[in-house]
């Protein structure tokens, strides 16, 4: 079963310096929205996997790529519908649309919205290392270090905590009541919605009693007593934690020069520009792809250095 | 030091007192248990012990109480944190960080610890409670023992003078909850710590504390030593759980047979037992080893009640059934059974041994990866839950999950319309259960604000109403209250007697030592023993019941090794 919960897995990329797995995600992130070229952001999205399989979150990559299928299905469709400025056209649709009007599905069109959805598959790393490598008390901490008040990110990420125990909780109750002979679908609309109740009153209701103990069990130890919080755990930056921090955000810098040179682009439309290289490219691109996985290579490496 | 005087509190919602006019001096150092039935005002005490009550809860409090010298009512609950801790049921909702080291750490930096004095208190916090182990582990995937040790850690890192302990096991399985009372027991024995635990289960309990304190209605009822108390027979009259060693004490007295101390434990139970076989022995000038102290017809009562086997088609039928979640984990492997019509069957095993999965595929909540389930003919696969709920009922442990209807009655009522009955049947249905389980006076009142027992009885006759074929119920007994529980299981017994059948999953040997006559136990997803209870229980080590394990060291004076329950020892030795 796939667990959509933080668990330390205590793998090297568990235990590396928050800050710098962030600066990798932001990295990431602003490539995938930088680039248009469909074989920069496959480089981009298969760059980011060696991380994923080092922090053995795979499994969790994995389960999030059906939601990634269907949001590039999603993509196609609608931009296969939507744009019609390619030149290739595979089928003319005879009647018309409201809005849209009678469109023509191209080929280009098809291939903009396959190579679009390139960048979500990058993201998908990016939102996997996240979740899954970040302690979220570590996350409590980094939005500390931005001068938000505690009590809203406590708020915060209790309510990340107590969402898998919703979910639990509703999926329950929907046994008890299909126990009880409740069939949700059957009956018209008004009954259906009537139906639900039996789900949702039980589910709230036990929700505000959950409320009341936590807020009961934290009063009982000391919340909010007025004095300042000192912190159990700090994130401190030693210096060497510099050398990933900075290795972490270099693909974006890189990146950005990249595209101010001038590559990485693409036009899909009126018909597929051909993909060429300079050699100046070439390096680069292999130089951006290599960056992307030195958090990979100086990880272990700092470990080490931290035992010694 | 706790000193409170004449406390009277209501919570603002209700008009009669939670507490009335309680009295109560304890001690430094003491191990107070208190017991009592639910509604009687044992967690309202607690919360007064660390100013809960009045300033979370508000309400109106007279009299005084006084913790280590500070007036509760002056001095606010985060105050009070330091001096008192408190550790709740639910070991969910008590833990807010997301590691074991920083949720330990959370009250420390509440109250702005510098952080080496944290590092030390946590340090010292963890290896008391003995989970250093556990520090850097996430809270969500401990086991309910381990968290709620690591809850009582956590106060523990405030050097509290007192412990309260609001039926801490409750919620856990008999693993976790004997983990969490060792750790409690040995707070109070090796740091002097003032502990105040509420407890149902006497059993387990009694023989460690000092005193014990019944409420009842929001008095004190009795105030004593375990011993003195629980041979008081007015306690066990007023639906307190006397475990089965001193009902068996109570029987022998009642003989006018004499025992001198009354024993809490095995052990002594044992030694006291002993004494009167071989008293009696001697008396009789019998020879002990022909066991003829024990008379044959009293060996004949021990034979377990014949269920109705006559009919050739079994109403449950499980042919080779695997259940695997989310095609990777076994939970369920090549289970084979027959239930016949007239069984009370428990099925018993660990946590996630596979029980629930086992019990859902009854009902069609769960279809087999793997073979078949029949029920009364009909292969599950076949078949909707909505049309298996008219055979079979399913009643889940937490009736706060079953509970959502304006008032008793529509409650009752909705089973009975899915399940399609017409209006004019269902109102002589409906009298006829409200009667049953003694709601009658609740009928049109909103069934989410009844009390515990009375909701876990909504519950049921909600299920019950429609006279399933089949009923199960799911780890009903969890943290339920003594007389319930007796009520319950007699009621489960007389229906089963007209044919039906009765599946219980549970973990509580002493009641599956009373009631019910095969035991299906699970480890791993495998059924490792499916045989009659008393062959299953009388063998077994960690499952069996407190007065077998006294019966085996009496073999010698001819006590057969499977008595089971204390009605049976005693048939055996008067």
């Amino acid at each position: 079963m796939i667990n959509y919960k933080y668990t330390n897995k205590d793998t090297v990329i568990h235990r590396l310096n928050p800050w710098c797995k962030l600066a990798w995600i932001a990295s990431v992130f602003i490539l995938a929205l930088l680039f248009n070229n469909p074989l920069y952001l496959l480089l981009l999205s298969l760059s980011t996997l060696p991380l994923v399989l080092a922090a053995k979150v795979w499994k969790e990559w994995a389960s999030l790529l059906k939601f990634f299928f269907i949001l590039c299905l999603l993509i196609i469709v609608i931009n296969a519908l939507a744009s019609n400025r390619g030149s290739h056209v595979l089928c003319q649709i005879p009647f018309a649309i409201p809005i849209v009007g009678a469109p023509k599905i191209t080929l280009e069109a098809i291939l903009c919205g396959a190579g679009n959805s390139l960048r979500l598959l990058a993201i998908i790393s990016a939102f996997t290392i996240l979740t899954f490598t970040i302690h979220p008390d570590d996350l409590v901490l980094v939005m500390m270090k931005t001068k938000l008040p505690y009590k809203s990110v406590l708020v915060t990420s209790l309510s990340t905590k107590f969402v898998p125990a919703l979910i639990d909780d509703a999926q329950r109750i929907s046994d008890v009541q299909k126990s009880r002979g409740l069939e949700f679908d059957k009956g018209s609309r008004i009954q259906k919605a009537k139906n639900y109740m039996a789900i949702a009153i039980p589910l709230l209701s036990n929700s505000l009693d959950r409320a009341v103990q936590v807020a009961e069990a934290m009063e009982s130890r000391a919340f909010g007593s007025g004095k300042n919080r000192t912190f159990y755990k700090e994130l401190t930056m030693t210096r060497l934690d510099f050398v990933p921090l900075a290795f972490a955000f270099s693909p974006a810098v890189l990146g950005i020069a990249m595209r101010c040179l001038g590559q990485g682009g693409y036009e899909y439309y009126p018909v597929l520009q051909g993909i060429s290289f300079t050699q100046l490219e070439a390096i680069m691109l292999i130089g951006l792809v290599l960056l992307l996985n030195m958090l990979f290579i100086l990880a272990p490496l700092k470990r080490r250095v931290d035992l010694d | 030091m706790i000193r409170i005087n004449n406390l009277t509190f209501r919570y603002s919602d209700t008009d009669k007192p939670a507490l009335h006019d309680i009295n109560l001096e304890i001690q430094d150092g003491e191990f107070v248990l208190i017991t009592g039935p639910s509604g009687g005002g044992k967690s309202s005490l607690c919360r007064c012990l660390n100013g809960l009550i009045p300033h979370f809860y508000g309400g109106e409090i007279t009299g005084k109480v006084e913790v280590e010298g500070l007036d509760v009512v002056e001095h606010s609950t985060k105050e009070l944190a330091t001096k008192v801790g408190m550790v709740f049921q639910d070991p969910e909702n008590q833990l807010v960080a997301t590691d074991v080291e920083r949720e330990v750490a959370f009250g420390l930096e509440n109250l702005a610890f510098p952080l080496k004095l944290m590092a030390k208190r946590v340090e010292e916090a963890l290896d008391t409670v003995g989970i250093a182990s556990l520090r850097h582990r996430t809270v969500n995937e401990l086991s309910g023992g381990e968290k709620q040790r690591v809850a009582i850690a956590s106060v523990l890192a405030f050097y509290p003078n007192i412990l309260v302990l609001d039926e801490p096991s409750s919620e856990l399985d008999p693993k976790g909850a004997e983990e969490v009372l060792n750790v409690v027991e040995r707070l109070n024995d090796e740091l002097g710590i003032t502990v105040i635990l509420i407890e149902h289960r006497l059993d387990r309990v009694a023989q460690h504390v000092d005193r014990m304190i019944v409420l009842d209605n929001g008095m004190i009822v009795s105030d004593g030593t375990p011993q003195s108390i629980l041979s008081d027979g007015k306690v066990s009259k007023s639906g307190v759980g006397v475990p089965p060693i001193i009902k068996l004490v109570q029987g022998l007295r009642d003989k006018c047979i004499s025992i001198d101390n009354t024993p809490l434990t095995v052990k002594e139970g044992r030694a006291a037992l002993a004494k009167v076989m071989s008293l009696r022995a001697k008396r009789s000038n019998l020879n002990l080893s022909e066991g003829k102290v024990i008379t044959s017809e009293a060996k004949q009562s021990l034979r377990p009640f014949a269920p109705l086997r006559a009919s050739a088609q079994p109403l449950v039928e499980v042919k080779g059934l695997y259940h695997v979640y989310s095609g990777e984990f076994v939970a369920l492997r090549n289970i084979s059974l027959k239930i016949h019509k007239g069984e009370f069957v428990t099925i018993m095993g660990r946590n996630a041994s596979g029980k629930t999965t086992l019990v859902k595929h009854f009902n069609g909540l769960l279809k087999p990866t793997k073979g078949d389930v029949v029920v009364d003919g009909i292969n599950t696969k076949e078949i909707t839950i909505a049309e298996l709920a008219k055979k079979i009922g399913y009643v889940f442990q937490n009736p706060n999950d079953h509970l959502f209807a304006d008032s008793v009655e529509q409650e009752i009522a909705f089973t009975l319309k899915n399940l399609g009955f017409k209006s004019e049947e269902m109102e002589p249905m409906i009298d006829q259960v409200l009667e049953r389980f003694n709601l009658t006076q609740y009928r049109h009142r909103y069934p989410r604000s009844l009390s515990g027992g009375e909701k876990q009885r909504v519950a049921l006759a909600s299920i019950l109403v429609a006279q399933p074929k089949i009923i199960i119920l799911d780890e009903p007994t969890r943290g339920m209250e003594y007389k319930l529980k007796t009520e319950l299981m007699r009621f489960l017994d007389e229906y089963r007697k007209d044919g039906r059948v009765v599946i219980l999953v549970t973990q509580d040997v002493e009641t599956v030592a009373e009631y019910g006559d095969r035991v299906i136990l699970l480890s791993e997803g495998r059924i490792v023993v499916d045989g009659a209870k008393r062959e299953v229980l009388s063998q077994a080590l960690l499952f069996s019941p407190q007065i077998n394990r006294l019966a085996q060291s009496l073999k010698h004076y001819g006590v057969p090794s499977d008595v089971l329950t204390a009605d049976e020892a005693l048939r055996m030795v008067i």
